[in-house]
């Protein structure tokens, strides 16, 4: 977690794009929930587009967000795919959950470069809490 | 995003109360950049990146006069919290992180006829009801239920909506800013994701920095305009903060998207992807204006709502016990809102789409948009503090018409990051500090307590007194929280 003066921030790592994406997610859900507690008993299946990764991965975390609030759930394991550059398809599993100690409400693209370094990728994602 | 920092020598010192950033300190700016601000704030301006994004504000495509940013600026999502712009009509752009992902998160002060004394004695009780009545939407939904047609009513009639169920009066609607609801929302440019998530929290006060306070009038700095205005010293009002919930992040979160491609299609280049922006007039510009106002509609009948529900409370805790348990209206704003103005420009009378992030209108005596019982005294600014700080009345001058959109500043200014507030405290020694100093905390979340400590925001009166400084609001009166029901 990082300084920011608006709200949240987290820098997330992957060896592959999947993999940064799917840790993006749950990292996310982690600032709300205990990960460990939430059943694993639901399947959401997200499709988004986007004109760069760095979109996608705004669409991919606001999807999520958007079935956590309407469904009551929340979601500890993802799996992602990148079907063609402007798309993406994922899972997310989880179960249902009523307490969130801290709601994230949207995914911003403040300061959201994704880079690739040393072998892997990271982005360092703002939230409005 | 344009990672150059400003320093303070990049800023000329117009008077007391305000400094320009000129057209030509970054090649990318259209127009002057100003900020409202003493030396103390300015130095802490400069500490985060607010007055880049405030530079970076000067960019749009469109965009008139100058750009600005209020005293309580502080780092936002491409515009400053605090920031004003205002692009011409018809190709000018419109941006959505100009008005915020809280789509007309804005203030509503109630006011008693009911003196602290008396109420002390009937405070724990009346807080502890509030607290267990009003939904704050964190964990339990809201009470007010409506079906996907019924949705498309609210957010077409706003607060009029809630009127009309019997959550209130006439007179509410005439003492809010657009009446309660914009008349050209476009339900349909609102996604079916945006009004599900809607759909549950319809009359919810929501977390964060939203709050509901029972306060007392502390101070009275204009007798005549109090008078007006029907404020007494140690008067019991109630300040509602609270704005558009997930319905309104998620209009925000599907435009940002959008227009994503609209940077393409129209060829604009921005120092911040969080500018992201579109024309106006174009089809994408045009849906989300009629988004955004359906958005904004929500946010006010919510604040109908959640009025109703306090006036409620009041009735069954106060009843018998006091006089006069009533609560009258007295004003909302909107302090995360656009809105279609006219100004006259160099001679020239334009029509604007004024962007107001964290800034909130303050038109002077005389105009049109005001109330009849208004138009004579200007209209009234609502300023929150934060949890357990003061706030205060303000009424709009000429001044802001003269020089800043008619706009003015919104609140305190976040200047401890949440991290470094949960760092450094612990809920329960919070609460305990407020109780201290005679505030009353009730909050859903032990962490958003701490994240919303008084210390992590800037000090609101130091804000206040620069735009009364400035001409552009007076000060009318301060009032001191008694209890706080949070999210």
């Amino acid at each position: 977690m990082l300084d920011h003066t608006a709200d949240l921030a987290l820098r997330v790592y992957g060896d592959s794009l999947e993999e940064l994406f799917a840790n993006a997610a749950t990292g996310m859900f982690a600032q709300m929930v205990d990960l460990s507690e939430v059943p694993l008993t639901v399947q959401r299946v997200v499709s988004v587009e986007g004109v760069d990764n760095e979109s996608l991965l705004v669409a991919w975390l606001s999807e999520l967000l958007y079935l956590r609030e309407t469904h009551r759930e929340a979601y500890t394991r993802f799996r992602v795919q990148f079907p063609a550059p402007d798309r993406l398809e994922g899972v997310a599993e989880g179960g249902p959950w009523q307490a969130f100690e801290r709601p994230i409400k949207a995914v911003t693209f403040y300061g959201l470069r994704i880079e690739y370094q040393a072998g892997g990728y990271r982005a360092t994602i703002v939230f409005d809490v | 995003m344009s990672e150059q920092k400003i320093r303070k020598q990049d800023l000329k010192k117009v008077d007391d109360t305000l400094y320009e950033i000129p057209k030509g300190t970054r090649n990318f700016m259209r127009v002057p950049a100003r900020l409202y601000a003493d030396d103390a704030l300015l130095e802490a301006a400069l500490a985060d990146l607010s007055v880049e994004q405030l530079v970076n504000t000067t960019a749009l495509p469109g965009v008139v006069s100058h750009t600005l940013a209020m005293p309580d600026i502080h780092q936002g999502y491409g515009f400053p919290i605090g920031g004003v712009a205002a692009t011409a009509l018809p190709d000018g752009v419109i941006s959505p992180g100009g008005i915020g992902y809280d789509i007309n998160c804005g203030v509503r002060l109630l006011a008693s006829n009911i003196h602290s004394e008396e109420f002390l004695r009937h405070r724990e009780t009346v807080v502890d009801a509030l607290a267990r009545s009003v939904p704050t939407g964190v964990g339990r939904g809201g009470d007010v239920k409506v079906d996907r047609n019924e949705m498309d009513v609210v957010l077409r009639e706003g607060a009029r909506w809630a009127v009309k169920h019997g959550f209130g009066s006439q007179e509410d609607l005439s003492v809010t800013e657009e009446g309660g609801g914009f008349t050209t929302a476009d339900p349909d440019a609102v996604s079916p994701k945006a009004k599900e998530r809607g759909n549950d929290q319809l009359g919810t006060l929501g977390s964060g920095n939203h709050f509901l306070e029972v306060q007392e009038v502390a101070e009275i700095y204009d007798e005549e305009v109090a008078r007006a205005l029907g404020l007494f010293l140690g008067q019991i009002t109630v300040l509602i903060h609270s704005g558009s919930r997930g319905l309104g992040h998620q209009v925000c979160t599907d435009y940002v998207q959008r227009f994503q491609k609209s940077l393409r299609t129209y060829g604009i280049e921005l120092p911040d992807r969080e500018l992201v922006c579109t024309p106006f007039n174009s089809p994408e510009g045009k849906e989300y204006w009629g988004a955004m106002q359906a958005a904004a509609n929500f946010a006010w009948c919510n604040r109908q709502l959640l009025a109703h529900r306090v006036r409620a409370v009041f009735t069954e805790t106060l009843k018998g016990k006091v006089k006069d348990a009533g609560l009258r209206q007295i004003y909302d704003v909107a302090h995360n809102i656009a809105k279609i103005e006219e100004y006259t420009i160099d001679g020239r009378k334009m029509k604007l789409c004024i962007h107001r992030k964290g800034a909130t209108r303050a038109f002077p005596a005389g105009s049109p948009d005001l109330p009849p019982i208004y138009r004579s005294i200007g209209q009234p600014v609502l300023i929150p503090g934060s949890m357990g700080t003061e706030s205060y009345v303000l009424i709009g001058q000429k001044g802001s018409i003269d020089a800043t959109f008619g706009t003015t500043c919104h609140g305190a200014g976040r200047s401890l990051s949440r991290a470094a507030a949960k760092r450094g405290s612990r809920a329960e020694d919070v609460v305990r500090d407020l109780a201290k100093q005679g505030i009353l905390v009730k909050g859903a979340s032990m962490a958003g307590i701490v994240e919303e400590m008084p210390d992590a925001y800037k000090d609101v009166s130091r804000v206040v007194n620069i735009v009364h400084k400035a001409g552009i609001a007076r000060k009318v009166a301060r009032l001191r929280p008694l209890g706080v029901i949070k999210g």
